[in-house]
């Protein structure tokens, strides 16, 4: 009899049966997904890195990578935070608490959390690319003291698309610093305006010489936030990105995702930026 | 605030921390410090002001008038930043309206000094190209913003 | 994991099977249970099918390739293998174009989710050449590695058997040479033909080609053929004439994706997906949906996919690659540069398939060329 492990390591095509526990809307077209697995001896012994993606099936309609933005640890259920936006995401949205998908994953590399170890971490994000940081967030404030300063620099559209508001409150109170930034301002906002970059140029209380940088987000302002932090001093190989292609069968099989020498659902999501930076730059690559 | 606090300010502020000393030396000279209360107008669109400002502390908005939309927020700005550059460029009329969003000061400058200084060909030289990086930088973070990169992430209803 | 192919040094001596006793050598593989796919004529060319009977074979034609064009013809002689190699490549028996990979099935609670287990039985290839087997080779690390394994991929390629054949010619299309995987096979076979004007030059690869071998009706070679085995293997290295100049060729095309000559091809490139499909390491492929009408079975369903087709990219900020020049690049550089990075080994065996398969005529060999001349 092969162990669950050793059936999914031998097919990677095999889902493991997931159930929505529970549904948090979250700013308006996105909601997290609280996930269980049936089984609850798999539910009790899945686990990822910060970082990591899941494959999520709804059979007849198709799959969809997703990140995951929290772990059991936080409310007991594997959560990913998702935006109705394609055929398979909009189809989850229709879909009851209770009802139930399939769940393959984690896959690829996540968050270097062992290198912010004595640094100061600058988590950068744009809109939705806060999900997929919010589990570093977590691992990072459960033990402060291995890190040095931890600043979150959020940007979004506008504020009421500004991602988890009651738990940035509760992470600043764990000792985070945060700012966001939204790109077009309502009449009652009185916060930042502008795009996420100039907080980089802005940014105080970081040692530059001793600082690493997660960043994700859309690709233009991921593009322009390193180029603010090698502006800064932050060297090239400590700044780190998530990408987004089509991740398509999650295990470098399926060609969909390659992105120069990367593919990113093995190599990435996650890739340090000088590995990937000529690469970024160059249109329809 | 004295000379030597003002010159120690002015070589830490991000605009112009990396002015020779001497060209600091004469910015300390004529600048001075000016403070707002929260919600304070620094300047109104339209209006004449004849000082360049830099941000020291606190946060200013950026608002221009748009009939019908009424003020519409542009930017926001910061300890470090440059303000009302239209004194020196713009012959001192103003392209958008400043308020402080929090009790704010700035090291207020007159450009009259400033385009004086700039007859000398090193300080002129060293201060139009701080300007001129800051003119790209804010310039880059308005084409950023034109592009509406977060524009997918808003609901919208398709099929 | 694919059979260890065993050293030169410490196969058995070259034999020889008379041309009549082909067809033993197919009734033994068909008897050990392998399901023989080998070269056939159809609709105007060669390709790769099912064999059971030698007289199946393409004896006594030949093909004529160019850039954009393939006719054949007939040999002045009866050979069995005088012709290169056609628009099918064994890809398709080990990565097949359509497979069902899980199924999904409705119950009271939810979903039973499985995965479909590959049924084929074992296939025997009969006459690949060494192009072929470097490109088997290439596709092992694609889909065998350390991580995660297809698994229908993985399943095959251990059971699959190869009976090699030792090319005695070149089309102009072929630069095996460049690519140092050709013209002789060297390694990755059971068995290996070398076809000589009255028999064929048996050699054996591996213990399980020993033991196939050992049913069969085989005599010594003798000097002589080894010598005209040595001709006919020299007389292809003497016809292989195109060239493609692979030093520093990473650098080259990776420093060059903004070189004018991508909107050039991309003129003449269709992105019809033609390259890709005669490609024999392209793996490219997607996954649809396939249910009934009550939605209560479903099957996921692999199909080849390929760069070319727009959609290929779709993200869902749009499609990243749009135009035909960003898919051509895409193309050029993952087999030629980016597969370095990602398998350390060129994507190209330097078969020729995508130039002669080309509608337009489209040579990878002469893209590489240009930009190289003209460094962007």
């Amino acid at each position: 009899m092969k162990t669950a492990a050793a059936a999914i390591a031998d097919n990677p095509w095999l889902a493991q049966r997931a159930r929505i526990a529970r549904v948090t809307p979250e700013v308006p077209g996105v909601a997290t997904y609280h996930l269980r697995l049936v089984d609850a001896q798999r539910h009790a012994q899945y686990a990822f890195q910060p970082g990591q993606f899941n494959m999520l099936y709804l059979p007849g309609v198709g799959e969809v990578a997703i990140s995951l933005s929290a772990g059991a640890e936080q409310q007991g259920t594997w959560d990913h935070t998702i935006r109705a936006a394609g055929s398979v995401t909009r189809a989850l949205a229709q879909l009851p608490v209770g009802a139930e998908l399939g769940l393959r994953g984690p896959y690829g590399a996540g968050w270097p959390l062992t290198e912010c170890a004595g640094r100061d971490v600058i988590v950068v994000a744009g809109g939705l690319g806060l999900a997929p940081l919010r589990p570093a967030i977590h691992a990072l404030l459960a033990e402060p003291k291995r890190w040095g300063r931890i600043h979150l620099l959020l940007g979004a559209r506008t504020a009421d698309s500004l991602l988890y508001p009651g738990e940035r409150s509760a992470w600043e109170r764990s000792g985070l610093a945060a700012q966001t930034t939204v790109d077009r301002a309502t009449p009652d906002w009185t916060g930042n305006v502008g795009v996420v970059p100039l907080l980089v140029d802005r940014l105080a209380g970081f040692d530059p010489a001793r600082a690493i940088m997660f960043i994700c987000g859309p690709e233009v302002m991921m593009r322009y936030t390193i180029r603010s932090a090698l502006k800064r001093g932050i060297a090239a190989e400590r700044i780190w990105l998530s990408l987004e292609r089509n991740m398509q069968c999650a295990v470098g099989l399926c060609g969909h995702c390659q992105f120069g020498p990367a593919f990113i659902c093995q190599d990435g999501p996650v890739l340090r930026s000088d590995r990937i930076a000529p690469f970024l730059d160059v249109e329809g690559l | 605030m004295d000379r030597t606090d003002l010159l120690q300010e002015l070589a830490a502020l991000r605009f112009t921390a990396s002015l020779p000393a001497a060209a600091l030396e004469r910015l300390a000279a004529v600048a001075t410090v000016a403070r707002y209360a929260a919600g304070a107008r620094i300047f109104r669109e339209g209006s004449t002001n004849d000082r360049l400002m830099i941000i020291r502390r606190g946060r200013v908005a950026l608002d221009m008038c748009v009939p019908g939309r009424g003020e519409v927020r542009i930017l926001s700005l910061a300890a470090g930043d440059l303000l009302a550059w239209s004194a020196l460029l713009g012959a001192g009329r103003m392209t958008a309206t400043a308020t402080a969003l929090e009790e704010t000061e700035v090291l207020a400058i007159p450009a009259a000094e400033i385009a004086t200084a700039c007859r000398d060909p090193d300080f002129g030289y060293a201060w139009m190209q701080r300007l001129a990086a800051a003119l790209a930088e804010r310039l880059l973070a308005t084409r950023l913003q034109l592009l509406d990169l977060f524009a997918d992430a808003e609901p919208v209803a398709r099929d | 994991m694919p059979p260890a192919d065993s050293a030169a040094s410490s196969r058995l001596p070259p034999q020889l099977l008379a041309k009549e006793d082909l067809q033993a050598l197919l009734d033994a593989l068909r008897r050990a249970g392998y399901r023989v796919v080998g070269p056939r004529l159809s609709q105007g060319a060669i390709v790769i099918d099912e064999l059971t009977d030698i007289a199946e074979l393409p004896r006594g034609w030949t093909d004529e390739q160019v850039a954009g064009q393939y006719r054949l013809q007939r040999r002045p002689d009866e050979a069995y293998f005088g012709y290169n190699v056609g628009p099918h490549s064994w890809k398709q028996f080990l990565f097949p174009p359509q497979a069902t990979v899980a199924a999904a099935e409705r119950t009271a609670e939810g979903w039973e989710l499985r995965t479909v287990d590959d049924q084929q039985p074992p296939y025997a290839f009969l006459g690949a050449r060494a192009c072929d087997l470097a490109a088997i080779a290439v596709q092992d690390r694609t889909f065998i590695h350390a991580q995660y394994a297809d698994p229908i991929y993985r399943r095959r390629r251990a059971e699959a058997f190869i009976v090699a054949v030792d090319c005695g010619q070149a089309a102009s299309t072929c630069f095996c040479a460049s690519m140092n995987t050709g013209p002789a096979c060297r390694q990755g076979f059971d068995l290996l033909l070398t076809e000589l004007a009255g028999a064929f030059l048996f050699e054996v690869g591996t213990p399980r080609g020993a033991a196939l071998a050992a049913g069969l009706p085989l005599r010594p070679a003798d000097e002589a053929a080894l010598a005209e085995a040595a001709a006919v293997r020299q007389q292809a290295v003497a016809q292989v004439s195109k060239q493609l100049d692979t030093t520093d060729i990473r650098q080259v095309l990776l420093g060059s994706l903004e070189h004018p000559r991508w909107s050039q091809v991309a003129e003449r490139c269709l992105s019809c997906t033609n390259c890709t499909m005669v490609c024999p390491t392209c793996f490219c492929s997607s996954v649809r949906e396939v249910g009934d009408l009550s939605g209560e079975h479903v099957e996921r369903q692999r199909e080849w996919d390929s760069c070319f087709n727009v959609d290929f990219s779709y993200l869902s900020g749009g499609i990243v690659r749009n135009q035909i020049r960003a898919r051509y690049r895409q193309w050029l550089t993952h087999k030629l540069a980016s597969w370095i990075d990602q398998f350390d080994v060129s994507g190209c065996v330097g078969c020729g398939r995508c130039i002669t398969w080309c509608p337009v005529g489209i040579d990878l060999t002469e893209e590489v060329a240009a930009i190289r001349e003209e460094p962007a």
